[in-house]
């Protein structure tokens, strides 16, 4: 028998996700964008992008099923993003998926939208092997995640403590002056610099750290540092070699991120690793991350970047393997969870 | 051949109204901050309730408020997407409306009475609008009002001067104007509830209404009335938890 035919709703944040998944196939993938509403307001405003989203949820669904060419009461099951997020955004997605699910009297699934960050991949590489480890790094989230079934069993090894990596460039964008969201930016000029002119902090690798936050991350100490260097130099007058400050926070980013993820790769025996989220667009991460797994004999798998930013492509994939794994359905009065744990895959 | 009908203007109400108007089965929750929790399950009830197959509904009606945002799209998202599936339309209503035409049957009012349908806005402001009784029953017996002012938001002291003061209709001569609906009830001093009034829109009433207008051909979009901006000041980070600004 075919897989099931698997609709999947983001609306977690400020993307309209709207997409179709049977097994590990990518059928439709419609995005609905706001953020050009937010970019003069330098930040996400959560009403503007729950209005937003209002107007765009039966547009994007028609949408979908239009280059598809899928007519709804084809639809197997609904999957929908029930946190993590913003509660106004998260509310119009999961309202839109219940209706769904009572109109076409399909199965209704809330699910994780960090883990469906790491189960896009499946999308593009097929199944993930019995343990993959999980790096989902974007504008909220910078966490890895031990995976021994993506539809049943994650578990949380370590997350940021402060800011994501994705939030420290956005910062750091507007510390030199750079539009918003700054984190592609930054990205943009620290190509243009030497990444080992300044030795900026790397976040709780100390020694006394290594106990409680082995695979944990903070960015906000390393903020404060590159916000420290340049005043200092503004103050004696000297002009910012911003290209190098960028190269060298970049580095300091991608050095952290990935040593502890090869760390945790090695101590939990795992030689998959699936980096997700909007970060993971970054190529100092990129280039780091396939330097240092080739060299630790680990099998790196970073979807294309249009997979790793939010979309509804992430929420079916996860939708598809939670059918698939038999997963218990979600009640029709389920809650969205602004701060999900990571742990929980369905609610 | 049945609608269904929903407001979340307020709290949750529910219902399955024939083509004759006639309630088949109706559902309420007193929930104020949970309206995306409540709103599925007590639909699925009416339809179990009644017997009725979903896809014999002919239309879905929603409150289009005016109210506090969250709650507010619920019902309206709901009903688009629901009427989605179903393949058939959306006809929106203005919850003030269903407010009023229910306080003529209740109060017993008479063509050119004159109604202050109000609502919480939160904020310590109240949503409002007046309307004029046209007849005690029209069409299908649901009483027919026309707007003569708002919707809007505002201090109830404020609607209260500026609805029920000098100058308004009641100086002019005519009826007085009964205020109705749990806006008005948190401001007494400002906004004297008319005894026996209906607080909350009921959905029946909200079908009633919708069925009337298409009837006569009337276009009934389903575009929420915020009438509010809004709130732009404080941008949250990226993913920080934040309820936003629902009213
Ligand atoms: N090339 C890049 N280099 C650095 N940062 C980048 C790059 N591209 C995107 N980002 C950053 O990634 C973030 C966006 O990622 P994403 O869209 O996944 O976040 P989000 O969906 O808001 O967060 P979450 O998934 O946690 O809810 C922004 O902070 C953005 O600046
Ligand atoms: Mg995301």
């Amino acid at each position: 028998m075919a897989d099931p035919l698997v609709l999947g709703i983001e609306t977690s944040c400020d993307e309209t996700g709207i997409a179709l998944v049977r097994g590990n196939e990518l059928l439709v993938d419609a995005v609905a964008s706001s953020m050009d509403e937010h970019a003069r307001y330098g930040g996400i405003i959560p009403e503007v992008a729950s209005r937003a989203h209002l107007e765009a949820m039966v547009p994007t669904i028609q949408r979908a099923l239009g280059e598809a060419d899928v007519d709804l009461s084809e639809v197997d099951a609904i999957a929908v993003t029930a946190g993590p997020g913003l509660v106004g955004p998260l509310t119009i997605g999961a309202s839109a998926a219940k209706a769904l699910s009572i109109g076409l009297n399909r199965p209704l699934y809330g699910v994780n939208h960090v883990i469906g960050h790491a189960a896009v991949d499946q999308l593009v590489e097929g199944p993930f092997p019995e343990r993959t480890m999980a790096l989902v790094v974007s504008g909220g989230h910078s966490s890895l995640l031990l995976v021994e079934d993506v539809a049943t069993r994650v578990t949380e090894l370590g997350s940021t403590l402060d800011d994501a990596a994705g939030e420290a460039f956005d910062k750091v964008g507007r510390l030199l002056g750079l539009p918003y969201p700054g984190g592609p930016h930054v990205d943009r000029l620290a190509r243009e610099g030497d990444p080992h002119a300044i030795r900026f902090p790397r976040g709780l690798t100390a020694r006394k750290d290594q106990e409680k936050h082995a695979y944990d991350f903070s960015f906000s100490g390393l903020k404060t540092a590159v916000a420290r260097w340049v005043e200092a130099r503004t103050d004696v007058g000297q002009e910012i070699p911003l290209a190098d400050v960028a190269a060298s926070f970049a580095e300091a980013v991608a050095d952290v991120l990935t040593a502890k993820t090869i760390a945790a790769c090695h101590r939990h025996d795992v030689d998959t690793l699936v980096v997700g989220g909007g970060f993971s667009a970054n190529s100092q991460l990129r280039e780091m991350a396939a330097k240092r797994c080739a060299e630790a004999g680990i099998n790196l798998r970073i979807p294309p970047i249009r997979y790793c930013t939010d979309n509804g492509a992430m929420i079916a994939a996860l939708g598809s393997a939670v059918v698939r794994a038999g997963v218990a359905p979600s009640a029709l009065d389920i809650p969205v969870d602004s701060s999900m744990p990571l742990t929980t895959v369905t609610v | 051949m049945p609608v269904l009908a929903l407001d979340t203007s307020a709290a949750v109400a529910v219902a399955l109204v024939g083509e004759d108007g006639a309630r088949l089965a109706s559902r309420t929750s007193d929930e104020r901050r949970r309206h995306a929790e409540s709103l599925a399950p007590l639909i699925a009830e009416v339809l179990a309730e009644a017997g009725v197959d979903r896809a014999d509904l002919t239309a879905v009606v929603a409150g289009t408020g005016p109210a506090p945002f969250t709650g507010l799209r619920v019902g309206l998202v709901t009903a688009r997407t629901l009427a989605l599936a179903l393949g058939i339309p959306v006809l929106g209503v203005p919850s003030l409306d269903a407010l009023a035409v229910q306080a003529v049957s209740d109060l017993g009012l008479q063509p050119g009475d004159e109604v202050l349908a109000t609502s919480d806005a939160r904020r310590r402001e109240v949503y409002w609008a007046r309307y004029r009784v046209v007849a005690h029953e029209g069409a299908g017996g649901v009483p027919v009002v026309e707007t003569v002012a708002g919707p809007d938001v505002a201090r109830a002291g404020f609607v209260a001067q500026a609805q029920l003061g000098e100058g308004t209709s009641e100086a002019a001569g005519t009826a007085a104007v009964h205020v109705v609906g749990e806006g008005a009830m948190l401001y007494p001093d400002f906004l004297p509830v008319a005894e026996d009034a209906p607080l909350v829109p009921d959905a029946t009433v909200l079908a009633r209404i919708a069925l009337v207008r298409r009837a006569q051909g009337l276009d009934q979009p389903s575009e929420p009335l915020y009438l509010r901006r809004p709130d732009v000041q404080e941008p949250v980070g990226r993913v920080v938890p934040a309820t936003g600004a629902s009213a």
